[in-house]
């Protein structure tokens, strides 16, 4: 059952090449068509194999794709627990985006080429999660990286989009070399870039530890780049300008996470450097709270959920950093629905209220009823509330950092999940309950969207309440016990729930929803009063500490510096070089041509004094002509 | 004869013929010149096949003989194909008929003699990459010269005859010190054959000089900076469908060269200097891409463009291990076909919007929608994206760079990151920025047009997505030049 699975990738990709042939606006009935039946195709197969994988056990098949000298490299797939849950969450979550699409983007003008885009952005997404060495899975990073560029920037005709989509590409980019480096790196050290090749490699001791952590930072640079990590993370926010079920299926719930894959596909590579580990760890924590701080104080919907998939990803490295494979691997899973479902609850509200600023919205509870539920759903399962699917992770994260004795940043996730419940809920009653009137007109306007969009979150829905119930120290930790069963690199780490780690969770998400009900509800709270004691502090997180205006001024500034310097040693140096070849030579030439002036009187001398150094010539050297 | 030369000399047809068809027949002329260039394709088709089922391809004929005994010395017509320069064969050939197809839509004045000066140059460039002997290889390279000299002093732009000069001064002096390079090895050797001249034992200083001379030479055609302004002139001036084979083939004579003579001649000497190449390949490849960052105008762009790119030819080169080699090598043919579909991309826009300037382009994805489809796919392939053949030649040269000097390779890597910058901003720019073409019904992509953009692309992706359909080729060259260096 597993051997199919080379095939699941190709599905999508005929979405690609079919709306990419027939985007023609007489085909757009069809297109939507096919990207959903395409997708549902994947999705079952994806789903056959993961109940293969449960039964038979992992399968792995390689063919050759490229050869220098006796060195192969190959492209082919590899089907273990991990990858074949990803390949569930990313099918799952591109069929549902599909069919929501139908709905949200319905009289697009270009929908052919978005639904090509999704196909395309779907096929190198499941490619990647199947490949079983790092080239394939580095190839697949970088189309993913292009998928994702061409959706952010789909509404070209605004600056900002194409602005974001080049920052997107460019930043993620930044941290594609460091993989790319590390993974070169690794080739000539173990000779070869399959998986297995590697780890037994390092659990071999064939590395030198040294090496082992240069090159687990190199990679992580590239699962920096990816999944928004700080510094890398701002082309994130950023990212929001594009249609937003393309947020909720690249920039929430699959590629921002496959940094997080990567990580924990490598996880053997990174757990045999401490070194690495701690600066995954740290990375994870500061990146976690640094953007849930940002996240509270957004005015837009989609940039507030932004910040928080980066400071969720952030979790989940935290988690992996901290040993915690199987927290940071369910936190994933956890997060990939619950944030879906948010954005596609946003997306709704976006297409009902057609504004994107919060502070335009307020009491649509009473328009769009189904969308609230569906909103407050997730809300509650980002927040940690208990039952619900984020409770369950969190809370396995959270113990990870404990039982790995981070006790900095296990304050630094207490705090960040207080923050999370703040600001989610923040978001929550501000768009939904707030009193403030939308004016009677703009309100008249706004309906609950079609089914065809309500039903995908409905699922979404399910699964974020119920995705948690898959590994809890209630039930039983099936996730982890079948992750652990299909690596034999991974050591599974009994984590039982700690009774009081529980409390304290619980404790502070209600704290945070309690704030936030005073501040935005009941307005007993002035919610201005710290934004006006301290209008520095709040201008700084507003604008995301002013970590681009730095990259503004310092990264980009120097590129161009250099490119005008280069263009000046152009013009002036090398230029100037040739003109003074250039004019010695029209020197010499016209010193020769004076010689040559007619006279026949100097040709006789020139032939004279010709003869006399010539012979003078050959005496000196003793011989005659 | 052989198959070999029937392949270099197949171009004489489409001459004959349109010296009997008089100038006022366009038409005609336009149909005779393009059948015709497919001719050499067929014949290159023929050889690659007898190639690879293992024919002795070879010809060996006495040609020039002078001197009296014991003083007497024998020139001999002399071809034969290695598994590169079969592959630059078949890229000359494809690059050929579609910079033809394109003339025949761009090419207004003179046509008939533009067409057979460009049949002049393609005798040339065959010649040059199926000689076996010093001497007609150095017969042939010159025969590049002149009809090029011409083509772009006759139907180039504004500066033409500056550029025109230009070119014949720098590749002028390039011939001159190779032919300089030719003559000592002839007194040296006795043959000017590659394979006596590979196993000949020159003295370690000798064989240092005529190396550095070798790469003066080979580095004025690639062009190492800071011997690349004529070519950026070049790039700027000459027409669209001419760069195209100047971009796509005749640069590529320098990456030749270096391979063929520079590592298969002095092996030794060249692991000596092989530091020093990397990092002219390291300069070339951040000096080309921080000018094309701050270009305004595409050609010169895409001329820096080039420029950068033929870093990683340099950066392979040097690397010296077969990964290394394969790169630069996969690179090279990899490049002459994103530079050739790049500027005919170009001549398509210059022909229809009548300016090259990325500030008055914006808004091409709205009037010309295909094209800039196009160019985008370009500009991918050109910034190194999987699943196109950039990404594989930067692959392995920076995996064979990595290996022998790891700190060279590191740097270059930020090569990686200026590329997609330069290639995103200008692309960007122009297809998806401000609207500012003012002309509504300007024609896109059409008819015709698509010929070479369809055998472009499609070779494109073809080596990118299976890179053994060109590495199955040239791998054969890569191991005889390591069983060079290891020897």
């Amino acid at each position: 059952m597993t051997q199919i699975a080379w095939i699941i990738p190709f599905f999508p990709l005929m979405t690609f090449l079919l709306c990419f042939i027939f985007q023609k606006r007489e085909w757009h009935h069809l297109c939507s068509r096919v990207g959903i039946m395409t997708t549902g195709l994947a999705l079952i197969g994806s789903i056959t194999v993961l109940i293969g994988q449960m039964i038979f056990g992992n399968s792995e098949a390689v063919i050759s794709w490229l050869s220098i000298g006796d060195t192969v490299f190959s492209i082919g797939y590899i089907v273990n627990p991990l990858n074949a849950l990803m390949l569930v969450i990313v099918s799952l979550v591109s069929f549902l985006v599909h069919i929501y699409s139908k709905g949200y983007m319905a009289g697009e003008e270009r929908l052919g080429t978005f639904y090509a885009y999704l196909g395309f952005f779907t096929f190198a997404m499941l490619a990647l999660v199947l490949s079983p060495n790092l080239l394939q899975l580095y190839m697949f990073w970088e189309l993913v990286g292009l998928g994702s560029f061409l959706l952010i920037g789909f509404y070209f005709h605004k600056a900002e989009a194409r602005a974001a989509a080049k920052k997107a590409f460019l930043m993620t980019r930044v941290g594609d070399v460091g993989l790319l480096i590390g993974m070169i790196l690794v080739f000539w050290q173990v000779g070869s870039l399959e998986f297995s090749a590697i780890f037994q490699a390092v659990s071999g001791g064939d590395m030198d530890s040294g090496m082992v952590t240069l090159v687990a930072l190199l990679i992580f640079i590239g699962a920096v780049g990816k999944s928004g990590q700080f510094p890398l993370h701002s082309w994130l926010p950023d990212a929001m300008e594009g249609p937003t079920p393309v947020s909720a299926l690249i920039h929430a719930a699959t590629m921002v996470a496959a940094g997080v894959y990567l990580v924990a596909t490598l996880f053997p590579l990174f757990e045999a450097s401490d070194t690495a580990m701690l600066v995954v760890a740290i990375t994870g924590a500061f990146t976690a709270i640094f953007a849930a701080c940002i996240a509270i104080v957004q005015t837009d919907i989609k940039r507030v959920l932004a910040y928080s998939t980066v400071s969720q990803l952030g979790y989940m490295m935290l988690a992996l950093g901290s040993a915690g494979y199987v927290a940071g691997v369910f936190h994933l899973t956890t997060h990939a629905f619950f944030k879906a479902l948010l954005f596609l609850a946003a997306g709704s509200v976006i297409h009902a209220a057609h504004t994107q600023l919060i502070g335009e919205m307020g009491g649509l509870w009473k328009r769009m009823k189904g969308t609230g539920w569906l909103f407050l759903i997730g809300t509650l399962a980002i927040a940690g509330m208990p039952l619900f699917s984020g409770f369950f992770s969190k809370e396995e994260v959270l113990l990870a950092v404990w039982k790995e004795e981070h006790y900095v940043l296990f304050t630094l996730g207490l705090i960040t999940a207080f923050l999370t419940a703040f600001y989610m809920f923040r978001l929550f009653f501000l768009v939904f309950m707030s009193k403030k009137i939308i004016p009677y007109k703009r309100r008249k306007k706004i309906f609950e969207s079609p089914r065809v969009m309500i039903l995908p979150m409905v699922v979404l829905a399910l699964l974020a309440v119920g995705a948690g119930y898959i590994h809890t120290g209630w039930f039983g930790p099936f996730l982890g016990e079948w992750l652990a069963s299909g690596n034999e690199y991974i050591t599974l780490h009994p984590h039982e729930g700690a009774g009081w780690l529980m409390a304290v969770t619980t404790l502070l998400t209600f704290l945070g929803i309690w704030m936030a009900y005073l501040m935005y509800q009941k307005e007993k709270l002035d919610r201005n009063y710290l934004s006006e004691a301290f209008p520095g502090v709040y201008e700084a997180v507003l604008n995301g500490f002013f970590v681009d205006v730095l990259y503004q001024r310092t990264v980009v500034f120097a590129t161009k510096c250099l490119g005008i310097v280069g263009t000046w040693v152009e013009r002036y140096v090398i230029q100037g070089i040739l003109h003074f070849i250039e004019d010695i030579t029209i020197l010499v030439t016209k010193l020769a041509s004076k010689l040559q002036n007619g006279q026949v009187q100097t040709y006789g001398a020139m032939v004279g004094v010709g003869l006399v150094v010539l012979l003078l010539i050959g005496l000196m050297q003793g011989r005659f002509f | 004869m052989g198959w070999l030369t029937l392949l270099v000399f197949s171009p004489i047809v489409g001459i004959v013929l349109l010296l009997l068809v008089p100038s006022t027949q366009a038409k005609l002329q336009k149909r005779i010149a393009v059948i015709c260039s497919i001719l050499p394709l067929i014949m290159s088709i023929i050889v690659y096949q007898q190639f690879h089922s293992g024919a002795d391809l070879s010809i060996r004929v006495p040609w020039i003989s002078f001197g009296q005994y014991p003083f007497s010395f024998f020139v001999e017509y002399e071809l034969g194909v290695s598994g590169f320069s079969l592959v630059l064969l078949l890229l000359t050939a494809v690059l050929m008929i579609v910079s033809m197809v394109t003339a025949t839509m761009q090419i207004k004045k003179g046509w008939k003699q533009y067409a057979l000066l460009t049949l002049l140059l393609e005798i040339g460039i065959l010649g040059v990459f199926a000689s076996q002997n010093l001497i007609l290889f150095f017969i042939f390279f010159e025969l590049t010269l002149v009809p090029m000299f011409l083509l772009i002093g006759k139907w180039g732009g504004m500066e033409k005859e500056r550029a025109a000069y230009s070119y014949l001064l720098y590749n002028g002096i390039g011939s001159a010190i190779l032919l300089i390079v030719i003559i000592v090895l002839f007194a040296n050797v006795g043959s000017t054959n590659y394979e006596a001249i590979a196993n000949a034992s020159l003295s370690t200083e000798l064989s240092m000089g005529l190396l550095i001379s070798l790469l003066i030479a080979f580095g004025v055609k690639l062009p190492i900076v800071p011997l690349h302004t004529w070519m950026v002139r070049v790039h700027v001036q000459a027409p669209p469908a001419l760069v195209m084979i100047h971009a796509g083939v005749l640069l590529k004579i320098g990456a030749y060269g270096l391979m063929q003579f520079g590592i298969g001649f002095f092996p030794a000497s060249f692991q000596d200097i092989a530091p020093v190449v990397a990092i002219l390949g390291l300069v070339n490849l951040l000096y080309g891409a921080c000018i094309a960052f701050v270009q305004k105008e595409l050609r010169s762009l895409f001329a820096y463009s080039s420029i950068s790119h033929m870093g990683i030819v340099l950066l392979g080169i040097a690397a010296m291990n077969e990964a290394g080699l394969q790169g630069a090598m996969f690179q090279t043919i990899s490049h002459g076909l994103i530079a050739a579909l790049v500027f005919f991309l170009i001549g398509v826009v210059k022909e229809k919007t009548e300016t090259t300037y990325i500030t008055r382009l914006g808004g091409l994805s709205r009037t010309m929608p295909l094209t800039a489809g196009v160019l985008l796919a370009v500009g991918l392939a050109s910034l190194g994206l999987p699943g196109m053949s950039g990404f594989v030649s930067e692959f392995m040269t920076f995996l064979g760079i990595f290996e022998s000097m790891p700190v060279i390779a590191a740097i270059g890597t930020i090569g990686i990151i200026l590329t997609a910058a330069y290639i995103l901003r200008a692309v960007m720019d122009i297809t998806f920025g401000k609207e500012v073409l003012a002309q509504q019904g300007i024609a896109d992509l059409q008819g015709k047009e698509w010929i070479p953009v369809s055998i472009m692309l499609g070779l494109i992706l073809l080596i990118g997505v299976f890179p053994t359909s060109l590495t199955h080729s040239i791998q054969t060259s890569v191991e005889a030049i390591v069983l060079r260096i290891g020897g």
